[in-house]
């Protein structure tokens, strides 16, 4: 245990020291925001303004007041063209022209039919931008129900005021509890666990492969060996890399407690109004939850480290071992690529099942942990065939890195690693 | 016996997919001794090493180290070992880098940094501890290295190719130091191929090729049972019938004539005391009959064959 520790040490202090540790350290926050905030901003400040024409052919000036309101709708500037009605294809191929030219985005072709049927037609360069169409849409089908009401004779301004917009709270039930958390909250939270534990895993089992392609490129391994076991020296060096990562992880969580409980100011350090007097709902993080993640970032991190040790061993050079990393990488990728599908149902059965097996539990568990209750016998179920995936994994990883760091040369085919495995 | 053996390998073999590296090979290292594991490239020097500090595992035989049956990484704080394939941390500090690997060999920190400053000093890189491993030039990470083999103090010390690759400035400094070591009763195993330094450092070898020990012993004593092959005779009368018996081709190789004095080589299987009676028979008189001692290259040679002595240093003796 004492050498252990040895390892442990030189290898959590020669990390910590490193700029790569500093810059991480810092940039890991300012990455994660940009990953969280960049697209809401994104969304919410909408792109360039939308040129659209609108070929009005109907008879009653429906036409005009739509082209008036989609010119006051932001983001959309609007055109009113009259056209007579058997004008409008010839009117539409000019149109066409002038979309190709970049004068316009498009044009909506209105004419009775809209009123009476509910039928209109938008040709432009932007029908695949979903957002776009759904704004057009909404705008259009408005219009035509504000006609419609005022043709029934039902004055517009009294359904405006009839139909109020729903303020839908959404609050989390945890344990029994309701929580502060609101919907969106438990969605932030298990998106920035997903993000960690990815991060997290993926790049500190990268790590520790390219601690043992040091040690065994530069021959060190040789003196190494000559007075550790080499379970040890695996062992010292997957917990040292795994304690600069809860390092880590711990200063983000102080510096990220502070932030939160002194969010008020950095509102006001952003020059952002606190809206309505009342600060935004933060979620709230239970003890549970971080139980939870780091039991599961830990053990999947140990699982992950031992594989990236393994495949380290077999290679001689970094290049080599990303390559060979490649198929552990992807076992890692699959729940993440599966994310939307887990948040979205984090009790279907594909949530449930990528919760339990071993290779993708350490990632799916603590997400659909935060998003929606998880019965205690699945969790202690994926925990039980972590551990045991962990402890057959290990013992396979150890065995390949004793024969591996050794050899030189070229790379074991399938039947020499299963030797390796083998030896005594 | 007198002396214990530090080292002993009794019947040790190890085999690889292809070929078998150390075939049965036995033998002993006197404790205070210098002793040298000999052979050319590719004999089974380095497998043999590493078979001692327990890095591979023998097929068959057993290894004892200290008298007892146990391996290399049992005794680790007793032995130093520097492998032939060099190698440090290249981004750690050289005094963090010396204290980590006196710590794996169970050493208190404290005293192996100070251990490591003084060897640093003792060494001329002082004013290097604090810099990285990466900007020393490869002669002083050798340094280095032979520091973090020795600064522990082990009782054993087991070097592979201690010097090659090395200037002959320091490979001067790596002799010195080894000799000192060995004078403050360390025992010293080394491998090499270069016969010339061996034979001015060991006083025990063991010479093996393709895996198999060809001869092992004090030098002394190699050097006494291999003997023979050279024969330096001076003569009072007879010079004539002396001659006849030089030009006997069954028994004299070649002969080098100086009248009253002859250097000879013997025929291939010829004892030299039917020389001498072949003298004495013909009416010479002998006033000197030597058995000249050969060099440790010269037996390596003869033992191994010059096709086995693939090592360059050996390569031009072997054809001339």
């Amino acid at each position: 245990m004492g050498k252990v520790w040895v390892v442990i040490r030189r290898e959590f202090v020669e990390r910590v020291r490193t700029k790569w540790f500093i810059i991480s350290t810092v940039l890991g926050p300012v990455l994660m925001f940009a990953f969280i905030a960049v697209p809401l901003i994104m969304a919410r400040r909408g792109t360039r303004e939308r040129a659209v024409a609108v070929v009005d052919g109907t008879s009653a000036g429906f036409g005009q007041r739509l082209a008036i309101a989609l010119d006051q709708a932001p983001a959309i500037r609007a055109t009113w063209l009259p056209t007579p009605i058997d004008q409008i294809e010839a009117a539409a191929d000019s149109l066409v022209e002038m979309i190709g030219l970049k004068v316009i985005d498009g044009f909506v072709i209105a004419t009775d039919e809209a009123v009476e049927d509910g039928r209109a037609e938008y040709r432009g360069a932007n029908v695949s931008s979903p957002r776009d169409m759904e704004t057009l849409s909404n705008l259009i089908e408005e219009a035509i129900f504000t006609e419609r009401l005022g043709r029934a004779g039902v004055d517009a301004a009294v359904v405006r005021q009839a139909r109020i917009p729903l303020q839908f709270r959404t609050l989390k039930v945890a344990g029994s509890r309701t929580t502060s958390s609101s919907g969106e909250g438990s969605f932030i939270l298990a998106y920035v666990l997903w993000l960690l534990l990815y991060m997290g895993i993926l790049l500190y089992g990268v790590n520790v492969m390219g601690s043992v392609v040091e040690e065994k490129s530069s021959r060190i391994v040789e003196v190494l060996i000559s007075s550790l076991r080499p379970f040890e020296l695996l062992a010292g060096k997957i917990i040292g890399v795994g304690g600069v990562g809860l390092f880590q992880f711990a200063i983000w969580g102080v510096f990220g407690a502070i932030m939160v409980d002194r969010r008020e100011l950095v509102f006001r350090a952003l020059g952002e109004s606190v809206p309505g007097g009342e600060l935004p709902a933060f979620p709230e993080v239970p003890l549970g939850t971080v139980l939870v993640f780091l039991l599961f970032f830990l053990l999947g991190y140990f699982l992950y480290a031992a594989m990236f040790a393994a495949v380290a061993a077999m290679t001689g050079s970094e290049q080599e071992a990303r390559q060979a990393a490649n198929a552990v990488v992807m076992l890692l990728v699959l729940p993440s690529v599966l994310m939307i599908g887990i948040l979205n149902d984090p009790d279907g059965s594909m949530a449930v099942t990528l919760s339990l097996i071993p290779f993708t539990s350490p990632i799916a568990m603590p997400v659909r942990w935060a998003a929606a209750e998880v019965p205690t016998n699945e969790l202690v179920m994926a925990l039980a065939f972590l551990a045991l995936a962990l402890a057959g994994v290990t013992w396979i990883a150890g065995r390949i890195y004793r024969v591996g760091i050794l050899m030189y040369g070229k790379r074991p085919a399938l039947g020499e690693l299963l030797r390796w495995i083998r030896a005594a | 016996m007198t002396t214990e053996s530090v080292v002993a390998l009794r019947g040790v073999s190890k085999r690889f997919a292809a070929h078998t590296a150390v075939k049965l090979l036995s033998l002993d290292v006197p404790a205070g001794s210098i002793y040298g594991l000999l052979g050319p490239n590719g004999a089974g020097k380095t497998t043999t090493i590493r078979m001692i500090m327990n890095i591979l595992v023998p097929d068959e035989g057993t290894i004892m180290l200290f008298g007892r049956r146990s391996t290399g990484r049992d005794w680790s704080p007793r032995i130093g070992y520097l492998p032939e394939e060099r190698g440090l941390y290249r981004k750690m500090k050289v005094g963090d880098l010396l204290v980590f690997l006196a710590e794996t060999k169970g050493m208190g920190r404290r005293a192996a940094r100070t251990e490591a400053r003084r060897w640093l000093e003792r060494l001329g890189l002082g004013a290097w501890e604090q810099q990285k491993v990466d900007a020393l030039s490869k002669g002083m990470q050798q340094k280095v290295q032979f520091i973090s083999t020795v600064m522990h103090r082990p009782d054993l010390v087991i070097l592979d190719e201690p010097f090659a690759g090395l200037d002959p400035v320091n490979a001067q400094v790596m002799k010195d130091t080894v000799v000192s070591l060995a004078k403050a009763g360390t025992t010293i195993l080394f491998s090499t191929h270069i016969m010339e330094q061996a034979e001015k450092l060991c006083s025990a070898i063991c010479i093996i090729a393709r895996g198999e020990k060809v001869v092992d012993g004090p030098l002394a004593d190699v050097k006494r049972n291999h003997g023979g092959r050279h024969l330096i005779v001076a003569l009072e009368r007879g010079v004539g019938a002396a001659d006849r018996v030089f030009k006997d081709r069954s028994l004299i190789a070649k002969a080098d004539e100086y009248g009253h004095y002859a250097e000879l080589e013997l025929a291939e299987g010829a004892d030299s005391q039917r020389i001498l009676e072949a003298l004495l028979q013909a009416g010479v008189r002998v006033t000197r009959f030597e058995v000249a001692e050969p060099t440790l290259h010269k037996i390596f040679i003869d033992r191994v064959g010059p096709e086995a002595a693939t090592a360059p240093a050996s390569g031009a003796e072997a054809n001339g």
